[in-house]
C-alpha cells in the first residue's frame, strides 16, 4: 500500500488502542440539556423560542439572518426552561437555551431527500445543509453550506472526505467510518453534488486499516469517481491544508481557502450527519465523540445529543480512577482545557479527555536546536515568531509570515526548552489581525 | 472569581520526552568513543587529565559565574560539560595542567555567558577558548606528544617514558610540504582508526564519525551540515590538487564537521542557511590549511561561519502555497 503524505511534521504517540475497538454507543438522552447560541465560526445566533415554549426534538430553535451561520435545533422534545448565560467550552461563558427533557418522543423531521441526488439542484442542496444545522464537525466548526457554496470564478474540480483524525486519543471518526458508511457516503454525495466537483476522495490515515478496507469496495457504487487513499499516519494530516498536500499535490496559498485551489474538504461525520438526514430527516442534534484519558473508568465512543453535560457524560463512564487535573476539550494537540464540567457538548466537540498530570517540561530559554523549524508543516521558524510575540514586534511577526500559521502544535510538542511556541504565535496572530481591522498600526 | 479545580494551559497538552539535558547528555555520549581511545592512545597522564581539568573548568567556571551574578544555576543543563568535553579533546596531549583551565575559562565566561548563557552566544564556546589558548601560546598548542611508535617526521626529544614529542599529518604538510607527508606508510588508514599524533580526540575518525551517526540515529543533529562541509573541504583540497580524503581524516576536520559545526545555537536555523554555513566553514577549513599561516583551519573556519548566522537565518524557506518566482 502506498502512503501518501506531506513534509515535515511529527510522529505522535497516538494512544488510540484504549478505544478505536469500541462501538459507537448511544446515551440516553439527559434530562437537560444546554445549547449555547455560537457553535460555529460565524455569527452568533438569535433565539426563535422563549422561556417556558414547548419544544419538539428536532425543531428549530435558534437562527440568524448571516450567511455565514448554521441554525440550532432542539435534541430533545421538552420546556425552554430558560436563556441563560453558560459556561462554554471555547468561549469562557456565552447565552445558551436551557431546555428540560420531557422524556416524550415529540419529534419534528424535514422531508427526506429523494434517493437520485444527483438530479438535484446543488442550491436547493446548499439550502437543506443550511436548514439542517450542519458545521464542520472535526472541530473547527466552520459551517457546511459556506464550503459548498463555491464563487463562480472558482470552479471545484474535487472534493475530499476527511478522515485523517491525526490527533491523538480520538477515534470518533474511526468508528462513524466504520459503523455509519452508508449515511457518510450519501452525505458525501450530497456535498458533491452541491458544490459541483467531479471526484472525490477519501483520505483515511494508516492507522485504520480496517477503514481503509470497510470503505475502498464501497466507493465503487458511487456515481463519481472515488478513492480511498491511505495517508502516512503523521500529525498534522488531518489539516485541510496537508490533507490537499497529500493527496492531490496542491497548495492552498498563503490566507487563501482551499476552493482557491479547486477543492473542498469536509469531516466524515459531517457526511454521516447530512446522510442521515437525508435518509430520515433528523437534523444535526447529535454527534459521536470521544471520551479518553487515563483518568476515566469507561473509555469509550459514545453518540450524544448536543447540550448535553459533560458532569453527565463522566457520570455515564462511572466517573474517575483519579481525579483529573486537565480536562482538554478535542485531541490533546490543539484541544481547549475545561474550567469546569458543567460545559456542554457542542457542535465542535471531538471529544474530551481526563488527564491525571499536567504534561510539562522545565523551560529553558531557546536553545536554537532547530526542532520547531524541522517539524513545522507550514515551514515557517516557529522559534522566531515566539520570540518576536514575546518582544511585542507584532509587524515583524507578520513578515515572517506569522498568519500562515495552522496552530497545529507540532513546534511545542517537539520543544526541548519547553517553550509555549504555539500560544506566543497565537497571540502574535491575533495582534496582527486586530490591527489589521483597526486599519493601521 | 471562584478558582478551578482544573488546569488551564495553551495546547499541545503532549509533549516530546527530549528535554535539554537529555540532548546534552546524547552529545556527550557520542563523543565517548573517541575521547576513551584518546585516553588509550596517549596514556592516562597526557590525554585524560587535560580532559577532565578542561570539563572541570568549564562546569566550574559556569557555576561561578552563575552564583557571582545571581543567576539560576545551570550548570544541570549539562551544556558546560559538552563545551569541556569538545575543548578538552582538541587540546594537544601532554598539554600543561594551565591550558585547560585557562581555556575553560574563556570559553565558559567568554564565548558563552557573558552573551547571556547558553542559546544566546555568537560563537562556538569550545573554539573561543581553543581561539584564545592557540593565540595566546602558540609553542604549547602545537606540541604534540606521542608513543614513540606511532610519531611522524622528525622527533625532538625523548621523555622518560617512550612519548616523544611528533609532528601531527597537517603540520608535515604546513613545514615540509604536501608530499611529504606520503612518506608514511598506510597514512589514510592511520588518518581514519586514528594512529597518528594529533589532538586528544580528535585523531580518529571512525570512532568520532561512529559517535556522530549515535546523534543521527537519536534525532539529536541532522546531517545536512556535516555533509556540507564535507563538500566544502573536498572541493578545496580538490581545487588544491590534493587528496580529499586526507584532508576529511585528518586534524579535526571530522570532529569539526560533526561535533562543531553541528552546535545548535552557533550554527544557522533555516534550510538554504544551514547548508550555506556548512559548506563555508568546511571550504574556509581547506583554504586555510592550503594558503593560511596555520595547519589547520578548522576553529577559525567555523567561527568565521558563526558570525554570520545571523544573515544566515534571514533565509526563509519557500513559502507554503507560493510557486518558486
Amino acid at each position: 500500500m502506498k502512503l501518501r503524505t506531506f513534509p515535515q511534521g511529527v510522529f505522535l504517540p497516538h494512544h488510540k488502542e484504549d478505544t478505536a475497538h469500541l462501538a459507537i454507543v448511544r446515551v440516553p438522552p439527559p434530562s437537560r440539556v444546554v445549547l449555547p447560541l455560537s457553535q460555529h465560526t460565524g455569527a452568533p445566533l438569535k433565539p426563535l423560542v422563549q422561556k417556558g415554549d414547548t419544544v419538539k426534538r428536532g425543531q428549530k430553535i435558534a437562527d440568524v439572518d448571516a450567511f455565514v451561520a448554521a441554525p440550532l435545533h432542539a435534541p430533545v422534545s421538552g420546556k425552554v426552561a430558560g436563556i441563560e448565560d453558560w459556561a462554554h467550552p471555547t468561549l469562557g461563558r456565552f447565552q445558551a437555551i436551557v431546555i428540560e427533557n420531557d422524556g416524550s418522543s415529540e419529534e419534528f423531521r424535514y422531508d427526506p431527500l429523494p434517493e437520485d441526488i444527483e438530479s438535484l439542484e446543488p442550491e436547493s442542496l446548499r439550502l437543506f445543509v443550511r436548514e439542517g444545522g450542519f458545521v464542520g464537525l472535526g472541530g473547527a466548526a466552520f459551517p457546511t453550506h459556506v464550503k459548498l457554496s463555491p464563487p463562480p470564478d472558482k470552479p471545484i474540480d474535487a472534493f475530499i472526505l476527511n478522515g485523517a483524525e491525526c490527533e491523538p486519543y480520538l477515534t470518533c471518526d474511526h468508528r462513524v467510518m466504520l459503523e455509519r458508511a452508508e449515511d457518510m457516503l450519501l452525505g458525501l454525495r450530497i456535498m458533491v453534488r452541491a458544490c459541483g466537483a467531479q471526484r472525490a476522495y477519501i483520505g483515511i490515515e494508516d492507522n485504520k486499516k480496517d477503514c481503509i478496507t470497510h470503505l475502498t469496495p464501497l466507493v465503487r457504487d458511487l456515481p463519481f469517481p472515488t478513492e480511498v487513499i491511505p495517508l502516512k499516519t503523521k500529525y498534522p494530516q488531518g489539516s485541510e491544508k496537508h490533507l490537499i498536500l497529500a493527496i492531490l499535490s496542491r497548495e492552498v496559498p498563503p490566507g487563501g481557502l482551499p476552493l482557491d485551489v479547486g477543492v473542498v474538504v469536509n469531516n466524515v461525520q459531517t457526511a454521516a450527519a447530512l446522510g442521515r438526514m437525508a435518509k430520515e430527516g433528523i437534523p444535526l442534534v447529535e454527534r459521536v465523540i470521544t471520551l479518553s484519558g487515563d483518568c476515566l473508568k469507561k473509555r469509550g465512543n459514545f453518540e450524544v445529543p448536543l447540550g448535553m453535560l459533560l458532569e453527565d457524560l463522566v457520570a455515564l463512564c462511572d466517573g474517575f480512577t483519579t481525579p483529573p487535573r486537565k480536562v482538554v476539550m478535542g485531541g490533546p494537540m490543539t484541544g481547549i482545557t475545561q474550567a469546569t464540567l458543567a460545559v456542554p457538548v457542542i457542535k465542535g466537540t471531538s471529544g474530551f479527555l481526563f488527564f491525571a498530570q499536567n504534561v510539562g517540561k522545565p523551560e529553558h530559554s531557546c536553545i536554537r536546536c532547530g526542532r520547531c523549524v524541522l517539524h513545522c508543516p507550514m515551514r515557517l521558524l516557529p522559534y522566531l515568531l515566539g520570540r518576536l510575540a514575546e518582544e511585542h514586534l507584532f509587524e515583524e511577526a507578520e513578515t515572517n509570515r506569522v498568519l500562515d500559521c495552522v496552530e497545529c502544535g507540532s513546534c511545542a510538542y517537539v520543544c526541548p526548552a519547553g517553550i509555549a511556541l504555539v500560544h506566543l504565535i497565537k497571540l502574535a496572530k491575533f495582534e496582527v489581525m486586530r490591527r489589521r481591522k483597526r486599519g493601521g498600526k | 472569581m471562584k478558582e478551578s479545580r482544573f488546569i488551564i494551559a495553551p495546547p499541545p497538552h503532549m509533549k516530546s520526552t527530549t528535554t535539554v539535558p537529555w540532548i546534552m547528555r546524547q552529545v556527550v555520549f557520542a563523543l565517548l568513543p573517541a575521547a576513551i581511545w584518546g585516553v588509550v592512545f596517549f596514556g592516562v597522564r597526557w590525554a585524560l587529565l587535560p580532559l577532565l581539568l578542561s570539563v572541570l573548568s568549564c562546569v566550574g567556571f559556569e557555576a561561578l559565574d552563575c552564583l557571582l551574578f545571581r543567576r539560576p544555576l545551570t550548570i544541570g543543563d549539562w551544556s558546560a560539560v559538552v563545551t569541556g568535553m569538545l575543548l578538552g579533546l582538541s587540546l594537544p596531549p601532554g598539554c600543561p595542567f594551565w591550558i585547560p583551565i585557562i581555556g575553560g575559562g574563556v570559553a565558559i565566561l567568554l564565548g558563552k555567558q557573558m552573551f547571556g548563557g547558553l542559546g544566546q552566544n555568537i560563537f562556538n564556546p569550545a573554539l573561543v577558548g581553543r581561539a584564545v589558548l592557540l593565540i595566546s601560546w602558540p609553542k604549547i598548542m602545537a606540541t604534540w606528544h606521542v608513543r614513540s611508535p606511532f610519531a611522524l617526521g622528525v622527533t625532538t626529544y625523548p621523555t622518560p617514558v617512550d612519548v616523544v614529542t611528533s609532528a601531527t599529518p597537517l603540520g608535515i604538510v604546513k613545514a615540509y610540504g604536501y608530499t611529504a607527508v606520503w612518506e608514511t606508510p598506510n597514512l589514510l588508514f592511520r588518518l581514519f582508526v586514528g594512529l597518528v599524533p594529533g589532538c586528544i580526540g580528535e585523531i580518529s575518525a571512525l570512532l568520532l564519525l561512529l559517535g556522530f551517526v549515535y546523534l543521527l540515529a537519536r534525532g539529536v543533529v541532522q546531517w545536512d551540515i556535516p555533509l556540507s562541509y564535507a563538500l566544502g573541504l573536498v572541493a578545496i583540497a580538490l581545487a588544491a590538487g590534493q587528496n580529499p580524503l586526507f584532508h576529511l581524516f585528518a586534524g579535526g576536520a571530522i570532529m569539526g564537521a560533526c561535533f562543531m559545526a553541528t552546535d545548535y545555537t552557533t550554527s544557522p536555523m533555516t534550510p538554504k542557511g544551514r547548508v550555506i554555513f556548512g559548506f563555508g566553514a568546511g571550504a574556509l577549513t581547506g583554504i586555510i590549511r592550503w594558503l593560511g599561516g596555520y595547519p589547520e583551519g578548522v576553529t577559525f573556519g567555523i567561527l568565521t561561519m558563526n558570525a554570520l548566522v545571523p544573515l544566515l537565518d534571514r533565509m526563509l524557506p519557500r513559502r507554503f502555497g507560493v510557486k518558486k518566482v
